[in-house]
């Protein structure tokens, strides 16, 4: 019996020796947290369809230098922070080494404690709000602006620009929206007074009761911080009750849906969005093929999605491993252009914001104004 | 014989109908693929279960589905010690997501149990449950991160003002009959919600309360001072998977005590016919009333629980479809049964998670599921099997028959 | 005062809107006791189904040649599909568990409520779709308020529905046949009524209307989302409750109230708590009159 003891053991300490090397493709585990259903699904889509767009790409350079194969596992967050944190633990467990979500920031924030305590990197696309890296975590990074950021540069050009003297804001009470509304306001100051200042909720489709009290007071400036379902439809409901004040809202109304939707009432709406890509620079010419041949116009967060992808995926070849550390460090070290913007990262995690302002003219998006030169565009 | 293959045809009618116009028409074109697809599954799909039924040669579908059980017999005993061994190792062999559901469907079984006290015993049809819930998980996390009030302190506290709230919404209610009580509790839930959602002074509005602290016990340890008593925050999931085990045994526990206790059967009084159960004696008002201050605070343990261990509330996690899902649990699971409500709670949790791969399928797979257990099992899973005396015969299932017709 | 005229105007839409969708809310209720829950998913299919009409027209050119044979016929299609839509939801969800638990038939329901709103993210995708413009244009001014010529399409055209459908209630042998199944289906059976088919025909009309509602609410806001059922769903049911549930002119007084109720609180109290406004009128209602403004006493059996 003793023989066949060591026999036995023999074969298992073999077996533990000898399985690494049989155990075959290294596969590289990317996550994504976005909204895919829900309200919000049409900008989650954006990002799944971002993300997938820039591992297609990769995949057709040859891969990631140390990996087989690239598996790529979208998750739901619903932009719910319970559903964001199962999604989350979901992706630590399947040993993800970075994911790319999410997008409301009630989903990002609790998501984060979660991948950061297991050592995931985490890169924000289209969570904007100031807490998410205030925290210090080292693994999470944001390719996207922050509300404070773009607060600012609308409080310059409405102050500076356009010279307006009293306003009216509108919020849905998220996170996001809220955020950037009383950003806005502190940036506005005494130079400019906030003569209506309401809420609504999100799914709301009737707007005229607060519409009818905001023409009233007759501001100079209607700000919708609104995502863009409620955008869509705030828009067409002022222009019926011919509301004299210009129209302004901000990057989550920012779509090709609002010009679909809203059509001539959105014209000469103001826009603030991170740099919109010119469509000369290589890297944003390249992204727009890749996407639309597949899916068809991006979407506001489909660039951002894609260039966290690229970061992610160009730090973890330059490490040749998934140390989270290294890639870390490797990503804090990035300096590219990117399909939405030059990116650098500070020690925060944050890729800096160069908001510009646009304008819906003739049924289009165009540049308009420059807020960090004062210039036209 | 000839029935069963022109219902099928008929059927891919109906479906081509209300298809086409969703799946072909695109702006001024017909594109056919789409819906040839899905005409392609559903044919397929139909024809397999008609090759089913004639193979199983008469006998329908759902008594072989659902009455047959298991192919072999496993001794009860047996069954009930491997499951009483798995749930108490289950965190020292799953992995973190594992655990992670395991504790979510713990939570669920408490939910359920306290639904199951408010519909199913005293048959008021509240579909404004998570409202508890919410206040017990906003309690927990206000009382934590404004006043460092930790868990255990906080937990009878909860219980209060859950109960409080049980009381207020309970109160305007109890004149209602049926329906109206339905919508009116369906009102309620969803004013908790917005009241949450808005009143930022106090609740943080949508961006919800960070940074709550998990509960926490202290343990003797000896130190340089000689021995004194740690801090261990439960931040551990295996931690907190026993910390909700003991709740929902102790929720279990109770919910069998009163089922039948004297209060038990004045609450199903209630339920089946409330005059006669007033002229009998049985204080109607307060009885409702008791079982809506019951539920509340479970409900509301249940949140403080949850609060604790997301460390995160918003109120986004209590929305009408959460409601609902636990009315589901209660329901699916039969009625007042408790391995019901076990078994439905587990169903409900653990199956989109499976589903998770079809991502953007498993919202409409989970409605239609739940459509489909109610037209072919109406009696849950694991009915409850209650005696009646009246008859006498031993043990019935607790099926509310069809055909019975509605007075 | 024009303000105040503004928010009238307002809330009137709204509230016919809620009226079209109630009705249909009231009426099943009336025959079988059934709290439709996917009744709002209709409303949503409706509203889908006018797009679709409405872009296809557009886009073969037939729209501005004929814009109020478009109209129409959108509307027409819209009002058409639903009918099967109601139907198939009957017939699958609901008849088999006609002797059952009020519960099972809430959870089924329910259950086909996600099932449709969710299958309408996959048929149709999850983007807003867009109304053509071409009717939301074009209005005049009342002693400072601005009525759209929507607007009064919306007022006028529910007026026109609900006045056929007590017509059709009131006068005819179908109506008849529905209200007597109403009253006690036993005794309507023995004297020779058709339940299926009175509950059947109850779908199809609650269904119509709830189409139109969503057409409306279309051409009204622009843009129609597989979601819009939802929130709708329950003010309308609410509305139906408020006025008394299983009446049909309680069913249209409130969806009235809730419209206004909404609209004034958005405009004169706090805007995002407007749909708490809603519903605390409704439990003050059922408070000091459990029945519903109009209603009679429910049966109050076992759930």
């Amino acid at each position: 019996m003793k023989s066949l003891r060591i026999l036995l053991t023999t074969v298992i300490v073999c077996g533990f020796l000898i399985y690494p090397c049989l155990a075959g493709a290294k596969t590289l585990k990317i996550g994504s947290m976005s909204p895919l259903t829900g309200q919000y699904a049409a900008d989650g889509n954006d990002i799944k369809q971002g993300v997938e767009t820039a591992i297609a790409i990769w995949e057709k350079k040859g891969g990631v230098p140390g990996y087989d194969k690239i598996k790529y596992y979208p998750q739901d967050s619903a932009c719910d922070g319970k559903q964001a944190v199962s999604s989350a633990n979901k992706l630590v467990n399947l040993d993800a080494v970075g994911v790319v979500g999410a997008y409301c920031s009630s989903a990002t924030l609790p998501a984060s404690d979660v991948l950061n305590d297991g050592k995931v990197l985490m890169l924000t696309p289209a969570s904007t709000n100031e807490k998410v890296t205030e925290r210090g975590f080292q693994y999470m990074f944001r390719v996207c602006g922050r509300d404070d950021d773009q607060s600012k540069a609308a409080a310059k050009f409405l102050i500076t620009k356009l010279n307006i003297k009293t306003i009216a804001i509108v919020d849905d009470k998220t996170t996001y929206t809220q955020g950037l509304a009383d950003n806005l306001e502190k940036s506005l100051g005494d130079k400019v007074k906030v003569v209506a200042r309401e809420h609504i909720n999100q799914g709301d489709k009737d707007f005229s009761g607060i519409l009818t009290k905001i023409k009233a007071k007759n501001p100079d400036v209607l700000y919708m911080s609104l995502y863009n379902p409620e955008g869509n439809l705030m828009a067409i409901q002022a222009k019926r009750l011919q509301l004299k004040a210009k129209l302004m809202s901000e990057d989550a109304v920012y779509h090709p849906n609002y010009l679909k939707i809203a059509k001539d009432a959105g014209e000469g709406t103001y826009f603030t969005f991170g740099q919109p890509p010119s469509k000369d620079i290589p890297e944003v010419k390249a992204f727009l093929d890749a996407y639309t041949a597949k899916y068809g116009e991006p979407g506001s967060y489909s660039s951002y999605a894609f260039d966290a992808t690229n970061i992610l995926l160009t730090a973890i070849s330059k490490v040749g491993g998934d140390d989270p550390d290294k890639i870390a460090s490797a990503i804090r070290g990035i300096k590219m252009q990117g399909a939405s913007k030059y990116i650098t990262f500070d020690p925060k995690g944050d890729s800096g914001s160069t908001y510009k302002v646009l304008v819906v003219k003739g049924g289009q998006f165009m540049p308009f104004w420059d807020p960090d030169s004062g210039k036209d565009l | 014989m000839m029935k069963k293959p022109l219902k099928f045809i008929v059927f891919l009618i109906w479906a081509f109908i209300l298809l086409f116009p969703m799946l072909a028409v695109n702006e001024g074109q017909f594109v056919w693929d789409r819906l040839l697809k899905v005409m392609g599954v559903l044919a397929f799909g139909g024809i397999l279960v008609m090759a089913y039924n004639a193979a199983m040669k008469g006998r329908s579908l759902k008594s072989a589905m659902f009455k047959g059980g298991l192919p072999f017999k496993v001794p009860k005993k047996v069954m009930i010690w491997t499951g009483i061994v798995i749930v108490l190792i289950l965190p020292w062999v799953t992995d973190n997501y594992a655990k992670d559901v395991a504790i979510n469907v713990l939570i669920y079984i408490a939910l359920g149990l306290g639904l199951n006290i408010v519909v199913g015993l005293a048959g008021l049809l509240d579909l404004g449950y998570i409202a508890f819930y919410a206040v017990g998980a906003y309690t927990y996390a206000l009382l934590n991160t404004q006043y460092g009030i930790p868990f255990w302190v906080a937990l009878p506290m909860g219980c209060l003002i859950s109960a409080l709230a049980g009381t207020v919404i309970g109160y305007p209610t109890l004149k209602m009959r049926g329906d109206y009580l339905a919508i009116v509790t369906l009102g309620f839930g969803e004013i908790i919600r917005i009241v949450l959602n808005n009143w930022d002074k106090v609740t943080q509005g949508p961006n919800g309360v960070l940074g709550i602290k998990a509960p926490s016990i202290y343990y003797p340890a000896i130190g340089d001072g000689g021995f004194q008593f740690a801090q261990l925050y439960m931040k551990n999931l295996t931690w907190l998977y026993y910390l909700i085990l003991v709740l929902a045994l102790i929720t279990m526990a109770a919910v069998n005590r009163l089922n039948y206790s004297r209060i038990g059967r004045a609450w199903m009084a209630v339920r089946e016919d409330e005059t006669a159960a007033e002229l009998t004696g049985i204080h109607t008002t307060r009885m409702k009333l008791f079982a809506y201050i019951l539920g509340a605070i479970f409900a509301g343990v249940a949140g403080a629980f949850f609060a604790a261990k997301v460390r995160y509330v918003n109120p986004s996690s209590f929305v009408f479809l959460e409601s609902a899902l636990v009315l589901c649990i209660v329901v699916l699971g039969g009625m007042g049964s408790i391995p019901g409500i076990v078994l439905g709670a587990a169903a409900i949790i653990v199956l989109p998670e499976m589903f998770r791969g079809l991502e953007l399928y498993r919202m409409a797979a989970f409605g239609g599921a739940m459509t489909f257990m109610m037209v072919f099992r109406p009696e849950g899973l694991i009915p409850a099997k209650h005696k009646r005396p009246e008859t006498d015969v031993g043990d019935v299932p607790l099926e509310e028959g069809r055909g019975r017709a509605e007075s | 005062m024009d303000v105040f005229l503004q928010q009238t105007i307002n809330g009137l839409t709204l509230g016919a809107i809620y009226a079209l969708i109630a009705l249909g809310y009231t009426m099943v209720y009336g025959i079988i006791q059934l709290i439709n829950f996917a009744h709002g998913e209709i409303f949503a299919a409706g509203g889908y189904i006018g797009v679709i009409a409405l872009s296809f027209l557009q886009a073969r050119g037939v729209l501005e040649r004929h814009p109020i044979l478009g109209l129409f016929l959108a509307f027409f299609l819209a009002m058409f599909y639903c009918a099967f839509l109601a139907v198939a939801l009957e017939r699958v969800a609901y008849k088999p568990l006609r002797g059952a638990s009020r519960l099972a038939l809430l959870l089924s329901a329910l259950g086909m409520s996600i099932f449709f709103s969710n299958g309408m993210m996959l048929c149709q995708g999850v983007y807003d779709k867009a109304y053509p413009h071409f009717f939301t244009s074009g209005g005049f001014n009342i002693g400072g308020a601005i009525i759209t010529n929507m607007q009064v399409f919306i007022m006028v055209g529910s007026v026109i529905l609900m006045v056929t459908l007590n017509i059709f209630v009131n006068r005819t042998r179908l109506g008849k046949a529905m209200r007597a199944t109403a009253q006690d289906r036993t005794m309507s059976a023995i004297l020779g009524i058709n339940a299926d088919k009175t509950i059947v025909t109850t779908f199809v009309i609650g269904a119509s209307l709830a189409a139109a509602a969503g057409v409306m609410v279309g051409l009204y806001y622009g843009s129609v989302r597989f979601d819009m059922g939802f929130i709708p769903g329950i003010k309308a049911f609410a509305a139906a409750v408020l006025g008394g549930i299983g009446n049909l002119t309680g069913a249209m007084i409130g969806g009235m109230m809730i419209g206004m109720v909404e609209i004034f609180a958005a405009g004169y109290l706090a805007s995002e708590y407007k749909d708490v406004f809603a519903f605390i009128i409704l439990i003050l209602v059922l408070y000091f009159r459990p029945t519903g403004i109009m209603g009679v006493q429910v049966d109050d059996t076992r759930v």
